[in-house]
Formats: structure tokens, sequence, C-alpha cells
């Protein structure tokens, strides 16, 4: 059986986990912590190795002809449209497949460890392969609808696992923010479907090609911009970056997952399977382009103030997705990908790592409340460093090689405006990130008892998994509120995230001693801190070892890619590693010895007012609340109460109305009197004669 | 026929052409001697009951006689062409009769409930059904009024028939003084017909103006608009419709039963017979009057019935609708809308007297005067089929589907949708509208009854013993029911009736 | 055919009401279980019309034909299409399913509910098969009368006011159908001399002047467009709704106000080609108008039943948007959504109602936190609410996808307003949803029970078939398919309208031929790479 009938069975691998979820949805009580668990990571790993055998049977082919479609049965026949369930084998998708299958594995097993002891362990698991399946649909589609059946799938799980931990509210509204936010770019999305098959009929991918010469640069602009605008919803890009931050609500494996290494990027993989429309029209790269750039400096602005680990990372992210849309934008499609790869590495690294800093101290995102940790949980300490000079792009971590790569083209393109943004980016990455590791692994100990009460307030008596007995704890002590009658009793157990300007709580910490997570949970750090620093080997810029450049080359055929001379490289590579160095030496400098207190943030301090307003992510998103929380729902609000009931409806009851007063009239013209009855006769005798005489036999 | 009814110099009499006319007179002056000779006898009312019972059904067998008769060789033309029992007659007499009978079958348990038992009511109601009889072949505008005149007196007795209650005693002096009043009106309307054409005979009329052409038609229309108003009020049409809900609600229900049924019967045969044999050419005249007078009547009984507190009150303001939409038929002035308009005698004619049938036997209290809808309220609950037919005639009365109602509706609108004018369109759309109208009372009644009352102290009086249904009002209501669902399922039979009814 | 299958069809839940009435009272269960057995049976009948019809047939099948009321021509003609068949087929698969559903909560008078709702069921099925339009007429009339007495009876607070409302303001709408109805059969008769009201040929016939053609089209709009209900002639079904009891609600949301959309597709296309053509815009703009304001009241609403039930005024904004999109993908997408809608709205009044039996309350404000308590009946409703949201793979979101694409094709400015609309859809579901099931429980709510094994059964199936119809529509879109085609040529062949989809079928069948031709070209040089490599 050779190579592409192998491919033709690619759609084994979203079954495999959509299984799990069935599986785990429908028993998953029966079943049980941890075997549910287990259930899942196997079938995890069962997808992860059929990719593999995807792949290899993907690499037998001739590099032209690494095209595989596969229609499995025709899914919505409409007169003249159709659209098939088909699978689409191809460098791209592969990547994806390895990408999503391979740290979906990995935090799966990860999950196991977080989330044991949680009653809802099994549906857990169920999401989260459903989230798995629904993703592996969203990039082996070979059409844009069944792409976008996998693209509202792991909207639906992002939902839900958002808002897993339901009787939080702050979750529940997390959750339905997420999923409206992201309907508003599913419209871009929906319009640009409808206008593509009012111009050529055709939702496949492989007829985007022809397709996109035929409808001309116009319609091609328009097809990719109303992609774009699905994009950023999903991949959290401005305006509509605004439900990602509060995603954090959700467990934090699942931040880890869906908020940091695969689904957001699915708007990057969108754009890149629509770049035919893309090479039509340079105004839509153009567009796309300032999009990433502007978000990864406001976000990266943004990531410096906040005291929350978790939003720290949710904005870094943001910033991250910023420079692939960046390279989107120049056309770079392969950098973005390989951004993508090296994302997910080095940001689920921070993610899980975070986790289980969040994990060991009693539910604690605060970063203020910190420090020191490296020697109580050393190996989540040492992987995060790693994450840490990856992300910061300090060479010759992975990070490193996947930013510069996009400036160099920027700069190589002559885009030195985007370039430079890039560039300050870095800096602020570099910031931030050195920040995050500083205040939480080194300089002083912001905990325990001596700074138990802030204000003299009383201490709150130890609970369980108190100091003495860390490793009970993980039972039902924490785990962001498992079972939440365990916590129902605490104030602060509900709302564990820390905003912007918030008083930090020692007294949250319940004295609760930090200690190191369960080596199921250490494992996929680990292995996820090992690829942050070494996956910069898959595309090295240097002779023939950009592997993965060559790998895609097919799926990008025909592209323009900027190639870079030497001088050129270097002169960018040079400036921003400078760039990083000395964004990571501020940092250093600063947050050295930690905090002198919890509540005083030297940067927060220094740059007010503009921290503030950084710090508040520039009142975007209160500002969106306000709006639809004031004028919004007053305007709504009328809709109902006035115009509906009373003006709609009013006119309605109204013609009953009259016709009753009517009514009442003629029963009261009935008064019982005879004379009044027998001037009634006469009066109607009286007009028939009138008429009779005047009108009638004219 | 005309030919005819010139040669003949000597009037000749055709007794069977009046014999069921005869039947029934009889029957009702044989009542009376019965009452006189057996005074004394314990069983008299029964007796006369039975007698009366069996001049209806001979009345009724000879009818049948005369429509094979006439159906086989053409209208018997006879008294000097002023009688004239032609099929039309004869099915608005199938009516009639069929609405006396009832009348009578409903009358027997309430007398003796009401205390008011004694044969002369059976004399009374036969006396005028004579009279409607009469009218329903008349062919002469004298033989109109004078049988106009033979149906309403007996009917302002039986109106103020129950000595006891003052609404009785109101209702039959208002119907007299109104009836007195429009009965001259009509009168006058006769003469000027006479002043304008010189004949009374319908069939003359006709030909007359067939012949010749008027200088001056001033005296002509005011005439036949007199007619007009005359049988307005006979049928209940507005604004001649005022006596209708006070002396429909005073009066004994069977009466009002009797009334509702059979008096428009009888009036619209005449009202049909003298515009359509006499002034089809002055029809630009008189359908606009007529126009008017069916769109008033709809609009004003459906209206004024919304706000109603009193079962019988609002049945009388549906009867005014009703005139209305058999108005709307006679407006048609084509032998489609003749059709409608029987057939909607026809069936309405079941329609009401089920409904009042029930209101007769279900008055929760003994007094025929509470007939107001917390009375009511609930009834369906305790009394399942009673309520059940009560709800079921009402709907049908609203032109619910698979009624007689409806089809009756659907004939009616048919017939003025194919007149295909303008101003036909106009008044179809007033029709359904009206009809939509008519709804809110009649749920509005189906609803009193299926819901509980607010105070159960009050029902517990009410239906503490309910009244049984006699055997009577059984069949009464058995054939009613009956009838106007057969109607309302299969009506291909009945039209045909009606149809073949219409020709004069 | 000889069985007259169609007849049975509305028969059998006639006879069977019929045979109710007359079992005593007294006897509750006999009555329940005579309901089942009618329905089931009725059921069957369904899914035997629906496993003998033949699809790809444009035409009329198992046609049926007897004179009924001579004197007017109207005759009782039976006959289904691929628009009417899966009307049908709903129909008898809800009214099983609404029986089982009412077992606990109706507890009074069983006898009279169940005669009136199989009398119900009898005259919606025969408003879906009449191709005659007094019967059609007669049957829509009909339905009204069942519908008021369940209302009546077996509602809530205020039903008298809402039961009086259906069927006043409805009936005002079948006033005019009545009339415009009688209007056309006459106007035909003057010109032909045949007086017919059998649609069929009134439709073949095309003497209409261009005003009584509007004019006539508008009568019947007036019923169509308040039954459907389509803005501003909405105001009942919310009103009705919340009075109705929960079987009643799942009906009338499932096919009662489809009626005005079948009617819509039946009858205005086939007889009014022009007018509608004409009208279209109009229509598109009310729909549109539908779709967002009924989302953005629905947002407003405290009680959950109005919640869905403006959530239905916004679906059928859907569907009117492709019904008067003239193109066969609208159609198709609205006749598919009239399919789909009865699941995804029929499970959650269901589960409303579930919930309404254990907290007897409908008040978002008095719930909060069900989750907890009741796992089950959550996993339903978010299943019921995402596919009423229109997730791909759940059959909402075919219909409402090629609705929308339809109108995009029809005239841009519609669809791309009405898209919007699904952002209002997601948020007004979710926020309710997070009111009444996310947080903490409060005290009555946490004692409240999951569901039972019979309420479970009753909700399953229609989840599971919407699931099913997401992932799997052909089978419906086939057999509705030629109905639309037809519908669409009708247009094409009695009027100037053209349809705008047949230049894009050129295009993509231009695309298609490329692509295969491209495809072949990278497998042969696959192939001769791969020789090279043999021989090498």
């Amino acid at each position: 059986m050779n190579a592409r009938d192998v491919l033709d069975y690619i759609g084994i691998v979203p079954l495999l986990p959509l299984f799990g979820a069935a599986l785990l949805l429908l028993f998953g009580r029966r079943i049980g912590e941890p075997i549910a668990g287990w259930i899942a990571s196997g079938l995890m790993a069962l997808a992860f190795l059929v990719s593999l055998v995807m792949l290899f049977s993907l690499l037998d082919l001739p590099a032209q002809g690494r095209l595989q479609v596969n229609q499995i049965f025709t899914w919505i026949p409409a007169g003249t449209f159709s659209v098939h369930v088909g699978t689409q084998a191809d460098p791209l998708s592969i990547t994806w497949i390895l990408l999503v299958t391979g740290v979906g594995l990995l935090i799966h097993i990860y999950s196991i460890g977080y989330m044991h002891g949680d009653p809802l362990f099994s549906r857990f698991f169920a999401y989260l392969n459903l989230f798995a399946a629904s993703m592996l649909i969203l990039v082996l589609a070979d059409n844009l609808l069944l792409t976008f059946l996998g693209w509202e799938g792991v909207g639906l799980c992002s939902y839900l696992l958002i808002s897993f931990w339901y009787h939080r509210n702050a979750a529940a509204v997390a959750g339905k923010k997420a999923f409206v936010t992201n309907r508003v770019g599913d419209v871009g999305f929906l319009l640009a479907m409808f206008l593509i098959i009012s111009t050529y009929g055709s939702l496949e991918y492989t007829s985007m090609g022809p397709a996109a010469k035929i409808v001309g640069t116009g319609t091609s602009t328009a097809i990719a911009l109303l992609l774009m605008v699905g994009a950023m919803g999903k991949s959290a890009q401005i305006p509509l970056h605004v439900w990602l931050t509060d995603a954090m609500e959700g467990p934090t494996p699942v931040s880890a997952l869906i908020h940091a290494a695969t689904m957001v990027t699915a708007g990057v993989f969108l754009m890149a399977r629509a770049y035919p429309f893309l090479e039509m029209s340079h105004d839509a790269m153009t567009v796309v382009m300032w999009i990433g750039a502007i978000t990864a400096l406001l976000a990266g602005t943004v990531a410096v103030m906040q005291p929350d680990i978790k939003r720290a990372l949710a904005y870094s992210t943001i910033s991250q997705l910023g420079y692939m849309f960046l390279a989107i934008g120049l056309g770079a499609y392969t950098a973005a990908v390989f951004m993508v790869l090296c994302h997910a590495f080095y940001k689920g690294c921070l993610f899980l790592g975070a986790g289980s800093v969040i994990h060991g101290n009693g539910d604690n995102q605060d970063m203020r409340i910190m420090g020191a940790f490296r020697k109580l949980m050393p190996v989540t300490a040492i992987a995060m460093v790693v994450a840490w000079l990856s992300i910061a792009g300090i060479p010759p971590f992975s990070g490193f090689w996947a930013k510069d790569e996009i400036l160099v083209d920027a700069y190589a393109d002559g885009k030195y405006g985007v370039w430079i943004i890039g560039t300050i980016a870095a800096l602020l990455t570099a910031v931030y990130m050195t920040r995050l590791i500083f205040l939480t692994f080194y300089g002083n100990a912001r905990f325990g008892d001596a700074f138990a009460r802030p204000d003299g307030a009383e201490a709150v008596p130890v609970v369980s998994g108190g100091s003495d007995e860390g490793d009970r704890g993980h039972g039902d002590g924490h785990g962001d509120g498992h079972g939440d009658l365990a916590l129902a009793d605490d104030p602060f157990a509900d709302e564990p995230t820390v905003k912007f300007d918030e008083p930090p709580r020692p007294d949250r910490l319940h004295g609760h001693r930090p200690h190191e997570s369960p080596g199921l949970m250490l494992l996929p750090i680990v292995t996820l801190a090992l690829l942050a620093a070494f996956a910069g080997l898959l595309n090295l810029p240097i002779g023939n070892l950009d592997f993965l450049a060559r790998f895609l080359e097919p799926v990008f055929h025909g592209v323009a890619v900027p190639d870079p001379t030497r001088s050129q490289e270097l002169t960018v590579e040079g400036l921003s590693v400078l760039f990083a160095i000395t964004g990571l030496a501020i940092a250093v400098m600063i947050y050295r010895h930690g905090l002198k207190t919890p509540s005083d943030d030297p940067v927060v301090d220094k740059l007010r007012p503009v921290s503030t307003l950084m710090g508040h992510a520039y009142y975007w998103d209160e500002g969106i609340g306000a709006f639809v929380g004031g004028p919004g729902k007053a305007g709504s609000s009328w809709l109902d109460r006035v115009f509906d009931q009373k003006i709609i409806d009013g006119a309605v009851n109204g013609v009953a109305g009259i016709a009753q007063w009517f009514s009442r009239i003629a029963s009261r013209v009935q008064d019982g009197y005879v004379r009044r009855y027998a001037l009634g006769i006469l009066l109607g005798a009286v007009a028939i004669v009138l008429f009779a005489l005047l009108w009638a036999g004219r | 026929m005309i030919a005819t009814a010139q040669t003949i110099t000597t009037p000749s009499v055709d007794l069977w052409a009046i014999a069921p006319i005869m039947a029934l007179v009889g029957a009702g002056v044989g009542v009376v001697l019965l009452r006189a000779l057996l005074r004394r006898h314990a069983a008299v009312t029964q007796i006369c009951f039975g007698f009366s019972i069996l001049g209806v059904v001979v009345a009724g067998g000879l009818l049948f006689r005369q429509w094979n008769l006439v159906r086989d060789d053409g209208p018997i033309t006879t008294f000097a062409g002023m009688v004239r029992v032609d099929p039309f007659a004869v099915f608005l007499g199938v009516v009639v009769v069929a609405a006396t009978a009832m009348g009578l079958l409903l009358a027997v348990s309430y007398l003796n409930r009401e205390g008011l038992e004694s044969p002369e009511y059976f004399a009374l109601i036969l006396l005028s059904a004579s009279g409607m009889l009469m009218m329903t072949t008349a062919n002469d505008l004298i033989v109109v009024f004078v049988s106009l005149e033979v149906l309403s007196i007996p009917l302002y007795v039986l109106a103020a028939f129950d000595k006891r209650r003052l609404a009785s005693q109101e209702a039959g002096l208002k119907y007299f003084v109104l009836g007195a009043f429009s009965s001259a009106i009509f009168l006058y309307g006769i003469a000027l017909v006479y002043g304008g054409t010189g004949t009374t005979s319908l069939t003359g009329i006709a030909t007359f103006l067939a012949n010749n052409t008027l200088f001056e038609q001033g005296t002509l229309l005011v005439g036949l608009g007199l007619l007009l108003v005359g049988l307005g009020f006979k049928v209940a049409a507005v604004p001649f419709h005022m006596w209708t809900p006070d002396v429909y609600q005073g009066a004994p229900t069977p009466v009002t039963a009797f009334m509702a049924a059979a008096t428009k019967a009888a009036a619209f045969g005449a009202l049909l017979r003298i515009v359509s044999i006499s002034f089809p050419q002055y029809q630009d005249d008189w359908r606009p009057i007529v126009f008017v007078l069916a769109t008033l009547s709809m609009l004003v009984g459906a209206i004024a019935a919304l706000a109603q507190n009193d079962i019988k009150r609002t049945l009388a303001y549906s009867s005014i609708a009703h005139a209305g939409y058999i108005l709307m038929g006679v407006y048609a002035a084509t032998s489609r809308g003749r059709e409608a308009a029987l057939f909607y005698l026809f069936v309405y004619a079941f329609m009401a007297i089920g409904a009042f049938a029930v209101v007769t036997i279900a008055a929760p209290r003994a007094d025929d005067a509470k007939h107001s809808y917390d009375d009511y309220r609930g009834m369906a609950l305790r009394r399942p089929v009673l309520g059940g037919l009560l709800i079921f005639f009402v709907l049908a009365q609203a032109g619910v589907p698979l009624t007689s109602g409806f089809v009756g509706k659907l004939e009616i609108f048919g017939s003025v949708a194919q007149a295909g004018e303008t101003r036909d369109y106009i008044l179809l759309v007033i029709g359904v509208v009206s009809a939509v109208i008519a709804f809110g009372f009649y749920l509005r009644i189906a609803y009193t009854l299926v819901t509980e009352p607010d105070d159960e102290t009050a029902l517990a009086g009410a239906y503490a013993k309910p009244r049984g249904v006699d055997a009577w009002t059984g069949v009464v209501l058995f054939a009613a029911a009956a009838l106007t669902l057969v109607v309302g399922l299969a009506p291909g039979m009945f039209i045909h009736f009606a149809r073949d009814a219409v020709f004069f | 055919m000889s069985f007259p299958l169609l007849l049975a069809i509305i028969a059998t839940p006639a006879i069977g009401a019929l045979v109710v009435t007359c079992i005593p009272a007294r006897r509750p269960e006999v009555i329940k279980a005579l309901g089942y057995a009618f329905t089931a049976a009725n059921l069957g009948l369904c899914g035997y019309l629906l496993w003998s019809f033949q699809a790809h047939d444009a035409g009329f099948q198992f046609v049926y034909d007897k004179p009924w009321i001579p004197g007017l021509g109207v005759r009782f003609t039976l006959g289904v299409d691929g628009i009417s068949l899966f009307m049908v087929v709903v129909t008898g698969l809800l009214f099983p399913l609404g029986l089982l559903a009412s077992e606990k909560y109706i507890t009074h008078r069983v006898k009279a509910y169940v005669a009136w709702f199989l009398m119900l069921e009898a005259a919606i099925m025969g408003i879906f098969l009449t191709l005659d339009l007094i019967a059609f007429f007669i049957f829509w009339e009909l339905l009204l009368v069942p519908m008021y007495f369940l209302i009546l009876g077996w509602g809530s607070e205020r039903r008298k006011y809402a039961a009086m409302k259906f069927f006043i303001y409805t009936g005002l709408g079948s006033a005019f159908l009545l009339a415009s109805t009688l209007v056309l059969g006459f106007l035909h008769q003057a010109d032909t001399g045949v007086l017919t009201f059998d649609f069929r040929q009134l439709a073949a016939w095309n003497g209409l002047s261009g005003t009584a053609e509007v004019l006539l089209f508008i009568g019947f709009m007036a019923a169509f467009a308040i039954k459907a209900p389509l803005f501003p002639f909405h105001t009942w079904l919310p009103d009705v709704h919340t009075e109705a009891p929960t079987a009643g609600s799942v009906v009338l949301a499932g096919v009662i106000i489809k009626m005005g959309a079948y009617g819509f597709v039946r009858f205005s296309f086939e007889l009014f080609p022009q007018a509608t053509v004409d009208l279209a815009p109009i229509l598109l703009v009310l729909a549109v108008i539908g779709i967002l304001y009924g989302a953005i009241v629905a947002t407003m609403q405290t009680d959950l039943k109005r919640v869905i039930a403006y959530s239905s005024v916004a679906h059928m904004g859907f569907v009117v948007l492709g019904i008067f999109s003239l193109t066969v993908i609208g159609i198709d997408g609205a006749v598919f959504t009239m399919v789909s809608h009865p699941l995804t709205t029929g499970a959650l009044f269901l589960l409303v109602g579930m919930i309404y039996e254990r907290l007897h309350t409908r008040e978002i404000g008095e719930m909060g936190g069900i989750w907890k308590p009741a796992p089950i009946l959550t996993g339903l409703f978010v299943a019921s609410m995402f596919a009423g949201i229109g997730l791909p793979g759940f059959s909402g979101f075919v219909g409402e996808f090629l609705s929308l694409a339809g109108a995009f094709i029809y005239d841009r400015p519609f669809a791309i307003v009405a898209t919007f609309g699904v952002i209002f859809a997601a948020l007004y579901m979710l926020w309710s949803f997070q009111r009444a099931f996310t947080g903490r429980a409060k005290n009555a709510v946490a004692k409240m029970k999951d569901l039972d094994l019979r309420e479970i059964v009753v909700v399953v199936p229609l989840i599971a078939l919407s699931l099913f119809l997401g992932i799997y529509p052909k089978p419906v879109l086939d057999r509705v398919e030629p109905a639309a085609e037809r519908a669409v040529a009708n247009f094409e062949r009695k009027t100037d309208y053209r349809s705008p989809e047949t230049s894009i079928h050129r295009r993509a069948r231009l695309r298609e031929i490329d692509r295969a031709e491209k495809l072949q070209a990278k497998r042969a040089a696959e192939e001769v790479a791969r020789e090279k490599k043999g021989s090498k």
C-alpha cells in the first residue's frame, strides 16, 4: 500500500480523540480517576504515532507531489453548491497535527497530575479530547467549511474549559466572553465563505490558487481581510484580543494547550491556508502585517504591568501571536509556522510551569507574593528559566531563531517600520519575561507569616493543605477550587485571578508553603523545556539546515520569499540580540532583589500614570464592557420594554381595545327606551328615503 | 308563466298549494278548541302538544310532497298569482317547519319548569308559523303584509308569555310597539310601490318595469326603500335592530330560539323575492342600501356583542351579525348569492336553536332571567356534554371549519367574491374582518364554560342539583348538533338542496 | 397508490381523538395508552412515507383526490413533495414525544388534553398535506381550536389572554387568506370558466393582472407573516409560548410557526411569482430586522421561555431570509431550518418545561447553579443550546449557513447585516445559560432532581437527530432539492427573474475541471519522479 493510500487514512487522527471524548462523556463517571486520564492520554499518544506515520508517508512522496486530498463523503449538497467532508494531507497540515497531538499528549499527561482530586476529573479529559479532535479536524479539513466546523468546535471546547469550574462566576462569564468574542470573528469567516461561494462557488483549499487569480485583486482583498477578521477573533489580535486574558480563569493546562500552544494559532493556520488571496492583494498583506505589529507591541507593554503570572503570560501570548501575523503579512509563511512551533514549546512550558507554581502555593497567581521559589521547586524553576531565555530571544534557544527570521524578513523587505516595532517588542518581551521569572523564582520570599498580615488583619487560620503537610494538599486543599464545596467557605478561592491594581492578598496563602509538583507534572514541563531549547534546529537560516522551510515550500509554491543577504541577517540578529540582552539587563536590575513589600512594584509605581494605562490594557476591555453594560444594555432594554411591549404589542392590543370601546358605546345606545329604538328605525328609514330620492336612479 | 297569470280570469284555487299552511292553522285552531273542550282534563297540555306536533308533522309531509311536485312540474301559482309555491318557498318552508317543531319540543319542559304550562303557547307558535309559511309563498306585496302581521302578532304575545317576569312583559310590549311602527312603514312602502307601478303583484311589478320606463322613479324607489325598512326590521338588520337584544333576552328562551330561526327565514324569503323578482332592474339602486345594511349589521352585531354580560343577549347580537352575512348574499344579487343566503338560513336555524336549546335547560337558576356569564362559568366542567354542545354551537356560529357555520360563511363570501367588483371585495373584507371580531365574544363564551369559577360557593348553589335533559330537548339538541356537524363535514347534498331551491 | 397513505396520516389522530372522547374520563391510563398508540402509529405511517418517498422527484407524490364541497369546486386533494415531507415527519415525531413529556405535567382532565392534542396533530397534518386552497384554509383555521383549548385548559397564569390573542391575531391573518383565496378562485373561474381551488391548476393559470397579483399576495402574506411570525407581527408568540403547556410550546415552536414559511414557499411562490419577485426585498428587510431584533430582545428577557420564544423569531427570520433569497441554496437552507429548528427548539422547550416542573418558575433570576444538582439536564441543555446557536455539526448550522449564503448570492447587504445575528444568538443563549445554570446552586435549586429516564428518552432523540442531520444532511437536502429547483425554475419561467446562481455554477464547474487537471498533472509528475527513483 503506497504512501497516498496511507495518507487517505489521515482522518483516523481526529477520530481517535473524538472516540475518547464520546467514551468519557458517556461513561466518564463510571470510569473515574485516574483511568479516564490515562485513556485520554493513550488515545492522544496513539494519534501522535499515527501522525508520525503520516509524516513519513508524506516524506515518501516527491516534494512537489506532497498533497493528498481525500473526499470522504458529500456533506452539504445544495443546488449548485456542494461541500465534501474530506482531508487534505500536506506539509502544513502534517506539521500542525504533529504539534497538536504532541503538545496535546504532554499536556494530557500533565493534567492527570494537575486535576488530581477534582470531582469533574473525567469530564475534563473528555473536553480535552474533544478539543484535540476539533483542532485536528480544523487543520486536516480540505475545505473552509469543514475547517469552520473544527474552528467552532475548538471554540466550544474553549468555552467549556474556560468555564470548567462553572460554580465560579468569573469563570462562567469568561467562557461566555470568549465564545461571543470569537463569534464576532466568525462573522468575518462566514462572510468570507459567502463571498467565495457567490464568486466562484467552491470552498476547497485546492481551488483557492486558481480562483484567487480569477476573482481578481478586489475580491481577493475582501476575502483575505474577512478571513483575517476571523483569525483575529481566534488568535486574539487587537481589537478582538479581550477574551484571551479572561480565559485564564480556566484550569492552567487549558491555558497552556488551548490558549497558548494550539487553538490560538488556528488563525495563523487559516491565513497560511488562504495565502493565495493574500498573495493577490498587497493591501491585505499590509493590513495583516500592521495588525500583527501593533498587537505585538501593545500587548508587550501591557504584559510588563501584570501582577498575575497567568495574565502576564496571556498578554505575552497575544504579543507573540502578533509576531506570527506580522510574518504572515510579510509573506514569510514559513517563518510564521516556525514561530508557531517554537512558541508552542516555550509558551507551553511557561504555562505548565506557571501551573506548577500556582499548584504549588495554594492557588496563588499573584507574583507579588511569590519569590525565591527556585529552591522550593527547582525542576520547575530550571525548566522555566530555559523557556524564559528562549522566549526572550537569547541565542541559541529556539525563540531567537524564530523571532529573528521574522525580523530579518521584515528588514530585508524594507518594512523598517514594522522591523523597529518588532525589535522594540522583542525588548519588551525580554523585560516582562525576566520580571516574571525573577518575581517568581528569585529575589526575596514575599509569602508566609512575614507577609501574612498586610494591614494588621487577622491571620487566616491554616486550612487543609497547610504548610506542615504540603503534599496531602493536592487532594482537596487546592486545585483552583477542586470540588467547589471544599472551598465554599473561602471568600477568595472563587477568584484566583489578580487584576492590575488589585492589592496583594498574602492572607490568601493560609501560610501555605510552596512545594514542588509531582513527577507526572514535571515530565511534560521538562520535555517542553528541552524542545524550547533546541527547536531552533528545525529551521536554521544557515546553509540548507532550514528543514522546515524546505518541507513547507511546496505548500507555498509561487510565493516570493524574501531572501536577505548575509549582512542584513547579521545586522538584524546582532541588533535584536543586543536589544534582548538590554531588556533582560534592565529587568534584572530592577527585580534583582524582588520587591520590598508585595504592594509596591517599582516599574508600576515609577511609570504612573502610564503604567496605569498599560496595566488596564489601555482600557479597551473596560471600555467595551462599559458600553455593552451601559448604552448597549439600555438600548436593548428599551427595545424590549418600550418598543416591543408598548409600541408593537401596544398597537396590537390597542386595536382590540378600540373594539371594546365601540362595544361599550353600542351597548350604551341600547338604553332600553322604546323611543330611542323607534328613533333609530326612523333615522334609518329617513336615510334610505333620502338616498332613494337624491342619489338613486341617477 | 307571466302569460298564464294574465289569461286567468277567475282565480283558480289550488288548495294543495297552501295545504301546509292550512295544516298549521288547523293545528293551531285545533289546539284552541281542545283547550276549550278538555279544560278539566289533567293531561290537556300533553294532548295539545301531541296535536300540534301532529300538525307540524303533517305540514312537513305536505312540504315534502310539494317539493317533489314543484321540482318535477314547475312552480304552482294560484290565488290569482298571489300565492306561488316554488322550490324557494318549499325550502324556506322546511326551515320554518323544522324551527317550529323544535320550538314546540323545547317548550315542554320549559313551560313546566317556569310554571307557564298552557296550550295557548302551542297555538300561538303554530299560528305564527303558518304566517311564516304564507310569507315564504307570498307573490304579492299584500300577501306579504298580511303574512307579516299573521306571524308577528302571535310573536308579540309569545314574547310576553312569561306573565311573572317583567323583562318578558317589557319585551312583548317593545316588540309590539316597534313592530307596529315598522309594519306601518312597510305598508306605506307597498302603497308607494303600487303608486309607482299600478300593481302589487311581485311578478306584475317585474313585468311592468320590464315593459315601461318610468319618468320619475322617486315614488317607486322610496317605496322600495320603505319595504326594505320593514323587512330589515323583521330580520333585525342594523339600524332597525335595536329591539332585538331586549326582546331576545326578555322572551322565554324557546320563543327566542323560534324567533331567531324561523322569523329570519320567512322575512329573508320575502326580501329575496321582492328584490330579485320585482326589482332586478333596480339593482344599482337597492344594492347600495343592502351593502350598508349588511356592513352595519355585521360590524355592529359583532362589536356590540363583545361587551355583553348576558349569554342570551350576546346571542341576540350575534343573530344581528348573522343577518348581516345573509344580507351579503342578498347583496350579491346572483343565483349563487341567493343560494348562499338560503343555505345560510338553513344552517343558522339549527345552530341558533341548538345554542338556545342549551341555554333553555342549562340556565343554572330556576329563573329564566339569569343568563349572565358568571352563571355559566365552569359549566363545561360540571356538565361536559351540555357545555360541550354549547361550545360546539357557538364555534359553529363563529364559523369554525368542519361545522355548517363555516360552509355557510364560505358560500356567502364566495358569492360576494364572485360578484367581482371593487366594492364587492370591500364588502368581502368587511365580512371576514367582522367574522374575526365575532371570534371575540364566541371565544369568551367558550372560555367562560371551561374555566373554574372564582368562588366555588356561587357554583355549589347553582349546580347543587343539575337539571336533567328531558327527552324532547334531547331530540332537539341531537338533531341540531348532528345536522350542524354533518353539513360541516359533507355539505354537498345540502348545497345541492339549496341550489335547486334557487329559482322562482 | 392503492392505500391512501396521506389520508391515513390525517385520519389516524382524528380517529384517535374520537376514540379517546368515547373512553370514560376516570380511566386516564387507558386514555394515555391510546394517545401513545395513535401518535406512535402515525409516526410509523410517517416513517413509511419517508421510506417510500421518491427522492429526486420534483412533483407531488401519493396524491389523493376526492370532491368535498361541490358547490364551490372544493376538493379534498392531498399530496406531498420534498418541502412538506419533512414537516409531516417532524410533526409525526414531535407529537408522541410531546405526549410523553406531558406525562407528569398533565394530571387533571387527561381525557380532554389527549383528545385536543390528537386533534391538533390531525389539523397540522392536514395543513401540510392538502393541495386545495380551501381545504388548506379549513385545516389552517381548524388548528386554532385545539390550540386554543390546550392553552386555556393547561396553560399558566395569563392563559386566557394568550389563548385569545393567539386565536384572534392569527385568525385575523387567516381572514385575509380566505378572502384572497376566494377572490383568486373566482377570478380564475371568470377567466377560464372552471371553478377550482386546487392550487396546481391555479398556479398553472397566469391570467392575473399585476395589481391583483400584488394584492392577493399581500392577502396571503397577512396570514403567513403573522403565523411565521415575521417582525413586526411577532408579539403574540412570546405571550403564547409562556402561557402554553410544554407540549403546546413544543408543537407551536416546532411546526405551527413553520406553517407561515411553508405557506410562502408552497402557495405564494407558485401562485404569485411576479409579486413574489417584486416584493421579495420587503420581506427580506423584515426578515433581517427579525433576525437582529428577535436576538437583541431575547437577551433582555428574564423568562427562560420568552428567551427561546424570541430566539424563534430570529430563527424564523433566517427561514424567511432563505426563502426570499429566491435561490436554490437559500430555499434549501430555509426548508432545512424548518426541519432542524423543531428539533433544537423543541428540545429546549422540553428542558425548560422539565426545569419548570421542578422549580415551578421560569424566571432566570430565581435559578442559578442548576448544573451542580442536575448535570444530565445541563448537559442536554448545553447540547441543544449550541445546536440552537448554530454550531457546525448540528443541524441548525447547515440551515442557517445555506439561508445566509442564498441571501448573500441574491443581494449582499441583506446577508451581511443578517450574519451579525449569529453574534447575538450566542450572546442571549450563553448569557441566559450562565445566569440559570452556572454559579453556586441556591437552596431550592440545590435540592432539585436530575432527569429521570423518561425525560431523557424524550429529549435525546431530538438532539441525536439534530446532530445526525448536522453531520449528514444529505438525505434531507436531496429530497428538498428538487422542490426548491422547481420553485426557482418556476420564477425563471414565469417572470424575468434570473437566479444569480447559474453564472456561479458555470464558474464553479470550470474551477472543478481546472482543479482536476492540476491534480492529474501533479500525479503524473510524481509518477515520473517515482520511475526515476526506480530506475536509479
